[in-house]
């Protein structure tokens, strides 16, 4: 049980009770601006009206100015509030709050900082505090940081098991040559050509592995999306297949493929053929 | 069992290898097991950690969600006494004040309004709690005690609705440091302050008079909860009343996508370990196949050598998941902490909970999972034609 710090969204979202639609629409009531999920849920469309207050029975009818698509924010679709926006003078007279807000936007002027206007501002007087955007940004961005270092640790440990998993199929793979490996030594072919040909098949594989891995990769990312996306009605991208990931997959299949390919290649054509053929 | 073992030892590298794979399977799936079902049980737990099984909000709001107040305390607390099932109720009032300690500066608090006779919201770690009369007292978190400079006993001001046009506080209270307590709900290293509830009434101001952010109601001990919490919100029908459950079906909702993750991601584990087994043993049984016919020739049931095959299976499975659940903690330990800096999350959240029933479902899980990997190799072996068998060995 935390208590955020105060924003106007919040404070909207938390006080605010919606009762059904009334019947009559006035051009002179207040307006009011619904985020299109809740405007669905009620049922009401533009030009209708509602009735809004902070308790049930205490409602102020309001007309239904706009549907808005809320901005793509995961950290509100992961929280399922539904939001409003009223003019500012509106919502103060409903919560018996005038003249107060829960915060400001300010623009510097000329070619002063953001941030020496925040410490001046600060200097100046308290009761309040100045953050310049940059620092805003970074506070409210620590919820993204840590879903992202989780993601990186699960990662590592993806990699870990594909890695061991990559290496026994090779081991596996290469080892099912040994017959094969016997018969072209018994018949005079190098050991650096039996090398090769067995390092060129599992260079094969693990690039085919690797193709298929970056299909399957899109194509679970599109489901991801399209799953997320209707559920937490947003258009926020939940999975994001960018080339630099294609590429480090793709690399990582490639070279962890070919080593663990080599390292077998390299046992089996050490082994003496009568070993390998089953009479050693 | 003694004939699997000393076939798979007989190819060392590849069995060293598949049980590794199946070991950071076995962690991973271990981890989501911990994960799914951790989230609910740390939550639950964390609600219930001093017994209040009830929390009732202003409407549309979860406690401590928003800035948003309960009105008509005294007649709201009334109602919810009434009540039989009712042992205790508990209002708190938060809001943030400045505090000056025995640094001059004043210091960003967050306040907590209590009755300590029934409050679910800290435990005592040192000094005294607060008496019901005490309105000159006040408790101290461990960190708040940090910034203020304060101890047990010292005299701390607590300030609140500063004016910016004449720089000073419209009230303040000097108080004296009770004691020092852990705020259950409070994240790390949030500063905490507690006193009585009318004294954070007065530092809020007057929209907080005979209010308060939520109230912990107490249910009876064999008391029947979703009862109890259906009769209380019909003699509160302006408040948000919600027991335990309720709430941790909301905070499950909140958390939605670590419950789907962990589902994707330990069915993954499966299919890797399903992968490795059956590969493992597919390629195993193709090598022998001559010396399983030999076998079959000579009468030995194909039962058995279906044992024995599923044998090995169970065998790479049980060395990798003995191995994974040492991993899998290890690994759960350190994402906790990831996940656990979550700005906001309280200090006592865990999400990886290491439960008995976690370790045993994992274990299970994967037993079966592992054992019915070798199935398919298994029937390879027993479905091999003994002569065209023993012939294409012969040539």
């Amino acid at each position: 049980m935390r208590r955020p710090p105060p924003t106007a969204a919040t404070l909207l979202a938390a006080a605010l009770a919606l009762a059904a639609p009334a019947a009559a629409v006035a051009q002179a009531l207040p307006g009011i601006a619904l985020e299109r999920a809740l405007a669905r849920s009620l049922g009401v469309g533009v030009g209708d009206t509602v009735t809004v207050g902070t308790a049930p029975g205490t409602g102020r009818a309001m007309r239904v100015e706009a549907v808005y698509a809320p901005p793509p924010d995961p950290v509100s679709l992961i929280r399922r509030e539904r939001r409003v926006r009223l003019h500012l003078p509106d919502l103060a007279a409903l919560l018996g709050a005038p003249d107060r807000v829960d915060r400001l936007g300010v623009r510097v002027r000329g070619a002063a900082t953001p941030e020496s206007v925040a410490a001046r501002l600060n200097a100046a007087a308290f009761g309040y505090h100045a953050w310049d955007a940059r620092a805003i940004a970074a506070r409210s961005s620590r919820t993204f940081e840590v879903v992202s270092r989780f993601h990186r640790a699960i990662g590592v440990i993806t990699i870990v098991a594909s890695a061991v998993f990559l290496l026994c199929i090779m081991l596996l793979k290469v080892e099912e040559r040994r017959l094969d490996a016997a018969v072209m030594r018994f018949i005079g072919v190098r050991r650096r050509t039996i090398f090769g040909a067995l390092l060129l098949e599992a260079t094969v594989v693990a690039a085919v592995g690797a193709a298929l891995g970056v299909a399957f990769a899109w194509v679970a990312g599109a489901a991801t999306n399209l799953f997320y996306q209707r559920f937490f009605d947003t258009s926020v991208v939940f999975s994001l297949v960018t080339r630099e990931i294609v590429a480090f997959g793709a690399a990582l299949s490639l070279g962890l493929g070919v080593a663990a390919g080599a390292l077998a290649a390299l046992r089996l054509v050490r082994t003496p053929p009568m070993t390998l053929w089953g009479r050693g | 069992m003694r004939t699997a073992l000393r076939d798979l030892l007989r190819h060392p590298l590849r069995s060293a290898l598949a049980v590794l794979g199946i070991a950071v399977s076995a962690a991973m799936l271990l981890d989501m097991v911990m994960l799914s079902g951790g989230i609910d049980r740390s939550f639950a737990s964390l609600l219930l950690a001093r017994g209040y099984q009830v929390r009732v909000s202003p409407r549309g709001t979860l406690p401590f969600d928003s800035e948003a107040t309960l009105g008509g305390l005294a007649d709201v607390l009334r109602r919810l006494r009434a009540d039989p099932d009712v042992a205790a109720a508990g209002p708190v009032l938060g809001t943030a004040v400045f505090g000056r300690g025995a640094a001059d500066s004043a210091v960003v608090l967050f306040g907590y309004g209590v009755e300590p006779g029934a409050q679910g919201m800290y435990e005592l770690e040192r000094g005294a709690d607060l008496a019901p009369d005490d309105s000159l007292g006040v408790l101290l978190s461990a960190p708040s005690a940090v910034r203020l400079g304060a101890g047990v006993g010292d005299t701390v001001v607590l300030a609140a609705r500063l004016d910016p046009q004449v720089a000073s506080a419209s009230v303040e209270r000097r108080l004296v440091v009770r004691g020092e307590v852990r705020w259950v709900y409070d994240y790390r290293d949030q500063p905490s302050v507690g006193t009585l509830l009318p004294v954070m009434q007065a530092l809020a101001g007057e929209g907080a008079r005979d209010a308060a952010s939520a109230i912990l109601v107490r249910v009876r001990d064999g008391a029947d909860l979703a009862a109890a919490t259906a009769r209380l919100r019909a003699a509160v029908p302006e408040a948000e009343v919600r027991n335990v459950d309720d709430l941790v079906a909301v905070f499950r909702q909140r958390l939605v996508y670590f419950r789907q993750v962990a589902t994707i991601l330990g069915a993954v584990s499966l299919i890797v370990t399903v992968l490795l087994v059956g590969t493992l043993l597919t390629i195993t049984v193709n090598e022998r196949l001559g010396e399983i016919a030999t076998l079959r020739a000579i009468g030995i049931g194909t039962g058995r050598i279906v044992r024995g095959v599923v044998a090995e299976g169970a065998l790479l499975t049980a060395a990798g998941g003995a191995l994974g659940l040492a991993l899998g903690l290890a690994t759960a330990r350190y994402l906790d902490a990831i996940l656990t800096s979550f700005p906001g999350l309280p200090a006592a959240f865990s999400f990886f909970v290491a439960r008995p029933d976690a370790l045993l479902t994992a274990a299970l899980v994967l037993a079966v999972t592992g054992t019915l990997a070798g199935a398919w190799p298994a029937w390879l072996a027993a479905r091999a034609p003994i002569a065209a068998t023993l012939r294409a060995e012969a040539t």
